[in-house]
């Protein structure tokens, strides 16, 4: 087990260190950060210019720089915004929170709401209510994010005014972004859930089972669903990294304070450290993240244990 | 019970429940308004941003303060004279002002302040550039201090009035480190400084020994929202008092305009629009085919139309509120057969192609753009557009002189002098003038720059104007409005054109 872990978390190495230089490299080519700075700025010479660049440290060759920011991700410290010079690492002190958070509960939301819905619509094969729950989770697919965010906020925000329409400031701020991500999370879910559920009905050890006399409570609980836990967790587990990633849309509809805004913000303003900060902490999330569900097989399985 | 109460019942319940949600939310004296951008560092020689203007405005002070009338008046200088032939100025500074920590306000924060801005880390920011006409600050006693300029700087006192020229405080900031300063900013302004979270909000209070008129409300929040719905939401809900700009699109206006608690502010800005020229290569090198394809162009119904009547057609590229802006100069009349007449002596096919690079962001210009293009063909000029990430389109396509032969640009300087726009466009070399150069038009705009008689620059700088129309350097659209949205609450707000924000007299109810 432990040679396992060892070999994965340097397998996790090598993809932050390929992700990142593949970044460093990509966001160079976007331009002169001091330009951008220096936009607006009249009678701005090249003297000038070198000036803003040493100051933020282009000066230095691209090892370096590229060096420095590898050093960063292990010390906390990425060094200063380009634009203001706050340091990264109070950026992401507090974004990194606000989405893993905002992560955390929509998939927790999908969760609960798709694992009975999908197998209430497997055990149920043919019949209305699993048309009714197929064809609910096809309406649900269709929505793209942003328009359901946007509806809800006028519908709870503007018209009722119950629910603040942007910001994280409480419990009730969650609601929204968690409904939106959630509802269209879960439409992919039950999908996923009742296909494995119906995989596993299939097998010759549910047969047994129910020849056995087990309730079928029992059968669909005790044995069923613990055999589908592996391929959902697997699902679930890569589900949970997207969606670190995944959420630039809702946060910017909801002006939520998290990686997404930060990264679309970087990018817009070529922030070489911010960028850089953000997408080593989001691939080493979504590496570790991959390690934790295969770790979690062995608990589910015992079968994966022994090897 | 009968059914009929019941339902009484329960309604007046739910109207319990709707009003009980919908109590204000805040203690009165809050303002909180709504800004598209968060600079990152309330340092004034950190940032180029207007929005750091628009927060920055209330908690710093200049020598001079513009407001949104745009008269330059005394703030933290009291009075000055020009000696030396305009190469010292003389301030006379205000006396009993301190800065928020407590710090004396005297003639060595002035020092320290150019000296800071002028030296070492003021190189590190974009502001230096703008004041390097400033070659040494003078003590001359503690409330007197000269200015000396290596050339005349007309433009100085309003320089003074914002950005890098605020007067930051010489113990505070050289007793904490550059980092804690752009967090953690002190001023003398009307609002002092109480928390800033990054991306999400600056808070600030009423500074009880301002030395002007005080803060009308206690409290001042900004937000940080970016995305245009998502501000004019919040500010439906109540929950922001003021939108500013550049947020609203024009698309929004009846939105607010159809709430009963909010109104529209519409106030001429410094932001103009144009199509500039490739009038290196191709077609558009021929000055006659730039004049056909602005009369081949209805502005005013593009303004109508597509811009909802938020905008003014322009003759030259300026805001009327600009130095230098000369009413006598109209736009080019719309004249379809005029401009075919003219393409057709210049030599033009039917069918010759334009390329028109538009930012890919701005929804509101790639629908003027479509329009323009829709012009063109009628005189049988075929236009594709081409839309270009904004940040690769100024930093990269413009500058290299790499675009179409049209491409969109904006510009609006806070100072409202048209040599900062006419000189960054017109004379050879300069960044934003990839193509062009003409002597007789750079010696027309370096001979205005040192004159300190405003009569005379602003003769010139007419005459600039109407040079760059005959030689048709670019194809002038519009003026566009800043948009500012208002819960009717607030009173006393006066919505600047330049979106530099003072808001001590400004109250909630």
């Amino acid at each position: 087990m432990i040679g396992f872990i060892l070999k994965r978390l340097l397998q996790a190495a090598f993809v932050v260190v390929a992700v990142s230089l593949v970044v460093a490299v990509a966001i160079r080519m976007t331009g002169d950060p001091a330009l951008m700075i220096s936009q607006g700025a009249t009678n701005i010479t090249e003297a000038d210019l070198q000036r803003i660049r040493e100051g933020l440290g282009l000066n230095e060759p691209f090892v370096v720089q590229y060096a420095n920011s590898l050093i960063g991700l292990l010390t906390w410290n990425f060094g200063n915004s380009f634009v203001g010079g706050t340091p990264v690492n109070i950026l992401i002190s507090r974004a990194l929170p606000a989405t893993l958070m905002l992560a955390f509960t929509s998939l927790l939301l999908s969760i609960i709401i798709s694992v009975p819905l999908g197998i209430r619509a497997a055990v149920s094969r043919g019949r209305w209510s699993d048309q009714l729950i197929r064809i609910c989770s096809l309406v649900g697919l269709s929505f793209p994010n942003f328009w359901l965010a946007t509806m809800l906020v006028l519908l709870f925000a503007v018209t009722f005014r119950l629910l603040p329409p942007s910001g994280m400031s409480g419990f009730e701020s969650f609601i929204m972004p968690t409904l939106t991500m959630g509802i269209i999370l879960t439409a992919t879910n039950v999908r996923l859930v009742r296909t494995t559920m119906l995989e596993t009905l299939n097998s010759q050890y549910i047969m047994v089972a129910r020849a056995k006399g087990l309730s079928e409570n029992k059968v669909l609980y005790k044995h069923a669903l613990r055999n589908c836990a592996i391929p959902l967790i697997t699902y679930f587990g890569l589900q949970f990294g997207g969606l670190l990633g995944g959420i630039v849309v809702i946060e910017r509809v909801f002006n939520w304070p998290g990686m997404g805004t930060l990264a679309f913000d970087a990018v817009a303003a070529r922030d070489y450290p911010v960028l850089q900060a953000v997408i080593m902490i989001l691939s080493l999330m979504i590496v570790l993240v991959n390690l934790i569900v295969d770790i979690a097989y062995g608990f589910v399985d015992p079968r994966i244990r022994k090897e | 019970m009968s059914p009929l109460n019941i339902f009484r019942a329960g309604a007046t319940a739910l109207l319990l429940a709707t009003t009980a949600f919908t109590a204000p939310a805040f203690a009165e004296g809050k303002l909180v308004v709504s800004s598209p951008q968060d600079p990152g560092s309330w340092d004034p020689i950190d940032t180029f941003l207007v929005n750091w203007a628009s927060a920055a405005t209330n908690i710093f002070d200049g020598l001079t303060y513009r407001g949104p009338d745009m008269k330059i008046v005394p703030a933290l200088a009291e009075s000055w004279e020009e000696l030396d032939e305009g190469k010292r100025i003389r301030f006379k500074l205000r006396a009993g002002v301190t800065f928020h920590n407590g710090e004396p306000f005297n003639a060595e924060a002035v020092k320290f302040t150019f000296d800071r801005l002028l030296g070492d880390e003021g190189g590190k920011g974009p502001q230096r550039s703008n004041y390097t006409s400033i070659t040494k600050v003078e003590i001359i006693d503690d409330h007197t201090v000269d200015l000396h300029l290596g050339a005349p700087d007309p433009v100085l006192l309003t320089k003074l009035a914002g950005y890098g020229a605020m007067i930051v405080p010489p113990k505070y900031v050289s007793e904490n480190t550059e980092e804690f300063f752009n967090l953690n900013p002190v001023g003398t302004g009307p609002f002092k400084f109480v928390s800033y979270d990054p991306k999400v909000s600056l808070k600030l209070e009423a500074f009880g020994d301002f030395w002007g008129d005080k803060a009308k409300v206690s409290e001042l929040e900004y937000r940080f929202i970016t995305e245009p719905a998502t501000a004019v939401a919040e500010l439906q809900a109540g929950r922001v008092d003021v939108v500013i700009p550049p947020t609203i699109p024009v698309a929004m206006v009846p939105t607010i305009e159809a709430d009963p608690n909010l109104e529209l502010a519409s106030v001429t800005s410094p932001t103009v629009w144009a199509l500039r020229y490739n009038t290196r290569d191709g077609i558009t090198a021929d000055v006659r085919v730039r004049k056909a394809l602005i009369m081949a162009v209805d502005r005013e119904t593009i303004v109508k139309e597509i811009l909802g009547g938020q905008a003014d057609v322009i003759a030259s590229f300026q805001s009327p509120l600009s130095f230098g802006y000369d009413p006598e100069l109209k736009p080019l009349p719309y004249d379809p057969e005029g401009a075919k007449a003219l393409l057709e002596e210049a030599g033009v096919k039917p069918g010759a192609t334009v390329q028109i690079d538009v930012r890919g962001n701005d929804a509101t210009f790639g629908e003027v753009a479509q329009a323009v293009a829709a012009y063109l063909s009628m005189v049988g000029v075929t236009a594709t557009i081409q839309p270009i990430e904004l940040n690769t389109m100024l930093n990269d396509i413009i500058p290299q002189g790499k675009t179409g032969a049209m491409f969109q640009q904006g510009w609006g300087g806070w100072t409202f002098d048209y040599d900062n726009t006419a000189y960054a466009m017109y004379h050879t070399g300069e960044k934003w003038n990839p193509y062009d150069s003409d002597p007789k038009l750079d010696e027309l705009l370096e001979s205005q720059r040192p004159l300190t008689d405003r009569a005379e620059r602003e003769r010139i700088l007419k005459e600039i104007a109407v040079y760059a129309a005959d030689r048709v350097l670019e194809m002038p659209l519009y003026n566009s409005k800043a948009l500012y949205g208002i819960n009717k609450r607030v009173k006393n707000f006066d919505p600047a054109p330049d979106n530099r924000l003072r808001l001590n007299a400004v109250e909630v109810q």
